[in-house]
């Protein structure tokens, strides 16, 4: 692999849940990539998928859930799904690190802070004794946690919800990993102290060049920290952008409403807009936009027609009936249509998808195989 | 490790603050504990002087045995009655004084102590032994079935658990005991006879338990009887036991040791069992408050010459100082495994017993 590749390729990922009321697809066909040193915001609401598809990534889905073979999550090129514990427990702390919401709770009350950092140490690095102790209070003097060598010897109870996270950072770092994930890390946290986090989060990046995926539910976080962004909808990716773009002209209405929500963004209005309805709980293979019953600029094809992913713009994608802009919509809507039947009917897409070729790959693909006049690179 | 001694001190001087501050306050329970054992047996239906002299002695030695007991004193030659509170305080005075008097009844003449001394072995051989049967089999099923919920062996621990819950222990020990000594008829293996002989119901002995065939007779012969005494906590266990580590299994923090790469056994052995013990330890001490009141049905339907007999022996024949001897060391022993509890606590949990 050449070093532009992604660190995290994640292809086509579908983790379901068998439940008494039915499969629910918790993820439906994610598409992402991470590369060294950058961060990807996912964002989405409550019931979008965000912490499945942290789980998912390093195969932490327990029955009744589970990931589909069909699946690909590639680190550094190598497959992950598929493997069993014993296969993960390689990655899980030592290439990929998580971290995860309410970091008190993430901690084992019975154990100190040093015992749970020298753990990651020991599996991962081998450290033992006064090494393991050394390197541990080097961790937790790098997440700027004060006393180091003192606080090693105390319990998460006698830790604040802010050190606690820096705690919990310290313990996903131990084994160096390249890719950090990140699940809602600052949540449930007051906002100097969150944005100590963030701050901490982008120096120990900067330091060691880590990929970072950031899931969060907060666009304000998403835009401090986001190099590229992702709109998790339903198990869907709906949207992908990069932050700067995404902020200034969202291409997708869910993205709008997400964007016209934020107090800081809207000063003026005296009610802010609010979406109505929450997300729904996919048990069906898509047949339609599943955003359609909220969406202001629905229309009938909407609700019969699932729309796929289609490059709107510089290293941007949507998957929305609106796209391509530039068609007329019957002609927009049809290529939708093919590029769904497209997608089922031939193998070839998952070949050169699971080439991981980089982020605008999957979506080249697609459009290739579901309609062939059309290109890519002319899209507005 | 390079741990700082005194911080080191520090944490542990503070766990053993604690025990001591239990201890002190464990002080006026004693007393409450003594005060209501004077209330069971000076103001219960039992006459002591009644009690000594018995139906067919002398009534006119009463007031001379009441002048023995302190119950009445002579004064101008008549007798009197010793107010109340005065025998509360000379109660209370030999209580703590440890002076706990004779029998009266069940062995004339013979100090207090040497009558529990000569039957305490054989309860605390069969609570030993049933303590062992309830932990020992109860939480590692309980475990096991909450690591594996909804499987078929969870559902049959988990039903047999409630099943043998359920049988009342007075019930299941007579069933024991005929089953047992009918057992060469039924399957056709004799119980008495196998491995070592034992009978089905009496005292083991507890002598030469070094050497390994009165050893093995001595836990044979208790079996039984610590098996139908250890059921109800067994059952109990295994239910919490179960519940704790269903529990403890979808904690955070389970999810990330394993998101950190700790393997999945290391996982279950230190992160989920060591957090499922903290709710087990209130259940298996409050076990010991069944054993001490099952041992008295247990005892008397495997003709167990132990403590819990005596109790009800002496309680039956007016033995009062042997009855309020026992009352007071069971509400000692109450009191000493509630403290072993905390003790417990502060070792599993180390959110205990801390002072910010």
């Amino acid at each position: 692999m050449s070093a532009d590749d992604p660190l995290l390729s994640v292809r086509d990922l579908r983790t379901v849940f068998e439940t008494d009321g039915g499969t629910v697809r918790a993820l439906d066909g994610v598409d992402l990539d991470v590369r060294a040193g950058e961060t990807v915001a996912v964002v989405g609401e409550s019931g979008s998928g965000k912490s499945t598809l942290v789980r998912s990534i390093t195969g932490l889905v327990d029955p009744p859930g589970r990931i589909e073979p069909s699946s690909s999550v590639r680190f550094r090129g190598e497959e992950l799904v598929g493997r069993d514990d014993r296969g993960y427990e390689a990655v899980r702390g030592g290439h990929i690190g998580t971290v995860f919401q309410d970091a008190a709770a993430s901690l084992n009350p019975v154990y100190t802070v040093g015992n749970q950092i020298e753990e990651a140490l020991w599996h991962h690095r081998g450290l033992t004794g006064a090494a393991a102790t050394e390197a541990a209070a080097d961790l937790l003097g790098a997440v700027s946690v004060p006393d180091p060598r003192r606080r090693l010897r105390d319990y998460p109870h006698q830790f604040s919800g802010g050190m606690c996270q820096r705690v919990a950072i310290a313990v996903a770092l131990a084994a160096r990993p390249d890719l950090l994930l990140c699940d809602e890390p600052t949540t449930g946290l007051d906002a100097p102290t969150q944005a100590g986090i963030l701050d901490l989060l982008a120096d120990l990046q900067a330091d060691r060049d880590l990929g970072v995926l950031f899931v969060t539910h907060d666009m304000g976080v998403v835009a401090e920290v986001a190099d590229r962004v992702a709109v998790l909808y339903a198990g869907e990716v709906v949207e992908r952008a990069p932050v700067e773009a995404l902020f200034a002209d969202p291409a997708h209405p869910y993205t709008r409403g997400l964007l016209a929500s934020i107090p800081a963004r809207n000063p003026d209005a005296d009610r802010l807009p609010a979406l109505d309805g929450s997300v729904p709980t996919p048990t069906d293979p898509p047949s339609c936009c599943r955003f359609a019953p909220r969406c202001p600029e629905a229309f009938d094809a909407c609700r019969a027609v699932h729309p796929e992913s289609i490059p709107v713009g510089d290293d941007r994608a949507a998957a929305c009936l609106l796209y391509p802009a530039d068609e007329p919509r019957e002609r927009a809507v049809e290529i939708h249509r093919d590029g769904h039947d497209g997608r089922n009917g031939g193998t070839g897409s998952d070949d050169s998808r699971e080439s991981g070729d980089g982020r605008a790959g999957s979506e080249d693909d697609r459009r290739g195989n579901g309609d062939g006049e059309s290109d890519a690179e002319g899209s507005p | 490790m390079s741990a700082d001694p005194s911080e080191r001190r520090a944490v542990i001087s503070s766990r053993w603050s604690y025990v001591l501050r239990r201890l002190v306050l464990a002080v006026p329970v004693v007393v409450l504990a003594a005060s209501l054992t004077f209330v069971a047996v000076r103001l219960g239906p039992t006459d002591p002087v009644g009690a000594i002299i018995g139906p067919t002695g002398d009534p006119g030695r009463y007031h001379e045995v009441a002048v023995q007991l302190g119950i009445e004193r002579r004064v101008d030659g008549r007798y009197v009655a010793v107010p109340l509170w005065e025998q509360y305080v000379e109660f209370m005075t030999d209580l703590f004084t440890l002076q706990l008097g004779q029998s009266w009844v069940i062995s004339p003449e013979t100090s207090v102590y040497a009558v529990i001394a000569s039957r305490a072995p054989q309860t605390l051989w069969l609570a030993f032994w049933s303590a062992l049967v309830a932990v020992g089999i109860g939480v590692p099923l309980g475990f096991y079935a909450g690591l594996h919920p909804n499987t078929p062996a969870d559902y049959v621990a988990s039903v047999g658990g409630i099943v043998w819950r359920a049988m009342p222990n007075f019930w299941l020990a007579i069933v024991v005991v005929t089953l047992l000594s009918q057992s060469g008829r039924l399957v056709g293996i004799d119980w008495a006879a196998l491995l070592v002989p034992t009978d089905v119901v009496t005292s083991p002995s507890l002598t030469h338990l070094h050497r390994p065939e009165r050893l093995a007779a001595a836990i044979k012969g208790i079996l039984p009887a610590a098996l139908v005494l250890g059921s109800a906590s067994m059952g109990n266990e295994m239910r919490i036991a179960r519940t704790a580590v269903l529990e403890t299994r979808t904690e955070r923090y389970v999810e990330a040791a394993r998101a950190k790469g700790v393997p999945r056994e290391l996982v279950v052995w230190k992160h989920v069992f060591r957090n499922a013990l903290v709710p087990l330890v209130p259940v298996v001490t409050g076990e010991f408050f069944l054993l001490v009141g099952g041992a008295v049905l247990v005892e008397t339907v495997f003709a167990i010459n132990g403590i819990g007999r005596l109790f009800f022996e002496a309680a039956v024949q007016g033995d009062l100082p042997l009855v309020g001897s026992l009352l007071f060391l069971f509400a000692l022993l109450t009191i000493g495994v509630n403290i072993l509890q905390d003790v417990l606590y502060t070792l599993i949990d180390p959110r205990v017993g801390y002072e910010r």
